[in-house]
């Protein structure tokens, strides 16, 4: 069994389309976290300005001052040091943005001119403790991850579209006639899958959260999500969890997208006998969810968001709702992955081991 | 063991592929010899358990192969006639493969392997890629892959397509080496492949079948009608045309010596000759040959 489990990774890795859709993934990878990086813009207010390394060098100065717990006192600093001080050609300076402490800042307790909207830190987070810091790099990192997760989905689909219809070729005739065809075989197809998918998923993720290490460290990976910079969706996110826990159900999802397109590709690849069109067929379906016209606000969206396309772009099912406690309904995933990842087995098992050669 | 077919039928649609085919198959080798379309690769399929009968059943040694699922396959090497292959695994990486499927220990697939590749004329280029294979190589790779776990029933369809005649004669004589109290089914276009190796002929057209016996047997079908006569080679093509003609050979006396299958002499100089499986092939397919 281990010996077909090697073969069938090997089959896949050993594909060009395969090694081609991988090569492209990592440098999609190096490409957006490289230009995200050189993109960043800071300026203190007073003097410093710049971008790339040193943007991130003057927000986390800026951040570094006021890290901690948010409190009252720490937002009238703020506001103070914050001011608006020139109108740049007629436009509103508060919205200017100058760096991301400001940027956060400014969302919650700024009026339109940039003075005090006269709220508190209770007014705004309620009960909740807020800790603050520098957070930017990490948010940039997870929002190039959604764009990178969602092409993963598309790059398992092509690793795996020929896993069976790639022996509807010839190869059928000899797999099926072998002693451990029909059950060993289609055994090590799958399991080779799912593991072929999940390396792809891990070596993806630690690439890009190695990356943020090294551009961001790890400073910020403590504190809440709500006092994010204006301009990321994952301060939509209505619960105060950290940025560490955020990345965690980030790649949790990307994992689960990832079984979850496997199940379904499998079926796929079982069913056609031309890999290519098992593909596109995986691909639509995986994509699908995009056409219907259900928003945010109708309950069946909680259905829809646990489809794979979502577990991707993580922020809608994170959005959703909490099922106890700190668990979020984000978790659900998990079994629906293992669902459609069971429903590909039994379909794609039996497909296989039943067709008849032509 | 003994190899049985109730009644079996495949009908694809309205057309009948294999047609209420009964047969007892018990060790030797089998020669399966038919036109294109007379069922032949139909009715190993089916003998693989890798195409379903419409109706009937494969039985051996009394019980139904689908029962006996991996057992049966235990016993079976089968030589598809398109054969696929993963091009960029090797020879040798395409036999362990297929061992590993067949279920042999990694030791006993590596030396297994390495002997067939030998037995092949294939052990120089086992570390090649089979993308770089000719047709002959990949086919000779099919024979090799199908005999990996010494199968009790050997299925080979047109196993000699693609081999030059050195690779045909390498080919008969592993296959008769290894037949022994073993059941052997070959189908061919080439009579003379199964006419050296087959002790058996099993003739196929339109899904049944029409002769199964010893090839002297079945031969003797057509004795009395198969005949050699000379003509002048400016006038061979034209009596080719005429009658059922198995064979022309020009000689240096600018004659052709005509191999002719008629119920009566077909002129004056014919001279009576033993038939051959061949001839016999001919008697029977001349029609489906010219459609």
């Amino acid at each position: 069994m281990k010996k077909l489990i090697q073969f069938e990774l090997r089959k896949i890795f050993a594909k060009r389309l395969t090694q081609i859709a991988i090569t492209a993934l990592l440098l999609l990878s190096a490409f957006l976290g490289f230009s995200t990086y050189q993109n960043m813009y800071a300026f203190d207010g007073i003097s410093e300005e710049g971008t790339g390394r040193k943007a991130v060098a003057i927000d986390k100065a800026i951040a570094e001052k006021y890290a901690g717990i948010l409190t009252d006192e720490k937002v009238q600093q703020m506001m103070t040091d914050f001011k608006p001080t020139q109108d740049l050609h007629g436009m509103n300076a508060a919205y200017l943005y100058r760096n991301a402490m400001q940027s956060a800042l400014f969302h919650n307790f700024s009026d339109l001119d940039g003075n005090w909207n006269g709220l508190s830190v209770s007014d705004v987070f309620g009960d909740e403790e807020i800790k603050i810091g520098y957070t930017y790099g990490w948010l940039q990192t997870s929002q190039n991850m959604i764009r990178i997760f969602l092409v993963l989905s598309l790059v398992v689909a092509i690793m795996i579209a020929p896993v069976f219809s790639g022996e509807y070729g010839g190869l059928d005739n000899i797999i099926l006639t072998s002693k451990y065809g029909r059950t060993k075989c289609t055994a090590a197809k799958i399991i080779g899958s799912i593991l072929a998918a999940l390396i792809v998923a891990a070596v993806v993720s630690a690439i890009n959260l190695a990356y943020a290490f090294i551009l961001y460290g790890s400073s910020g990976l403590d504190c809440s999500i709500l006092f994010a910079p204006e301009g990321f969706a994952e301060r939509h996110i209505p619960f105060n969890i950290t940025f560490a826990t955020l990345l965690k159900y980030q790649i949790l999802l990307a994992f689960t997208g990832a079984v979850s397109v496997t199940g379904i590709t499998l079926v796929l690849s079982a069913l056609c006998k031309n890999q290519m069109a098992a593909l596109v067929a995986s691909a639509a379906i995986y994509l699908c969810p995009i056409m219907l016209p259900v928003t945010e606000t109708n309950p069946l969206f909680r259905i829809i968001a646990l489809l794979p396309l979502y577990h991707a772009q993580f922020v809608s099912l994170m959005s959703v709702d909490k099922i106890s406690g700190n668990m979020l309904y984000a978790l659900l995933a998990v079994p629906v992955a293992f669902m459609i990842m069971g429903i590909g087995i039994v379909i794609s098992r039996r497909a296989f081991a039943k067709h008849q050669v032509t | 063991m003994e190899l049985k077919t109730i009644e079996l039928t495949k009908k694809f649609g309205s057309k009948i592929a294999v047609n209420h085919l009964n047969i007892a198959l018990s060790n030797g080798v089998y020669g399966l010899l038919g036109a294109n379309g007379a069922g032949k690769t139909t009715f190993m399929r089916m003998l693989c358990n890798i195409q379903t009968p419409t109706f009937g059943k494969i039985v051996l040694n009394g019980r139904n192969i689908d029962r006996l699922g991996e057992r049966y396959c235990d016993l079976l090497g089968y030589l598809p006639q398109h054969f696929g292959y993963y091009p960029d695994f090797t020879a040798l990486d395409l036999l362990l493969y297929v061992s590993a499927l067949k279920g042999l220990s990694d030791k006993s697939a590596k030396k297994k392997s390495k002997e067939l590749l030998e037995a092949v004329g294939l052990s120089a280029e086992s570390k090649h890629k089979i993308k770089t294979f000719s047709g002959g190589m990949k086919q000779r790779l099919g024979i090799a892959q199908a005999m990996l776990n010494d199968p009790r029933i050997l299925i080979l369809d047109e196993p000699t397509a693609g081999l030059d005649p050195k690779e045909r004669v390498r080919f008969r004589n592993l296959i008769s080496a290894f037949a022994k109290d073993r059941i052997v089914i070959l189908s061919t276009h080439i009579v003379s492949d199964v006419e050296f190796i087959a002790e058996e002929i099993i003739m196929m057209r339109s899904g049944e079948i029409v002769h199964f016996g010893k090839p002297q047997e079945i031969t003797s079908e057509i004795d009395g009608q198969v005949w050699e006569c000379i003509v002048p080679t400016a006038c061979a093509e034209e009596y080719a045309a005429t009658f059922n003609t198995s064979n022309l050979r020009n000689t240096d006396r600018g004659e052709t010596i005509l191999r002719i299958i008629a119920d009566r002499s077909p002129m004056a100089n014919a001279v009576r000759v033993q038939p051959n499986l061949e001839d016999l092939y001919l008697f029977y397919f001349k029609g489906d040959i010219e459609q």
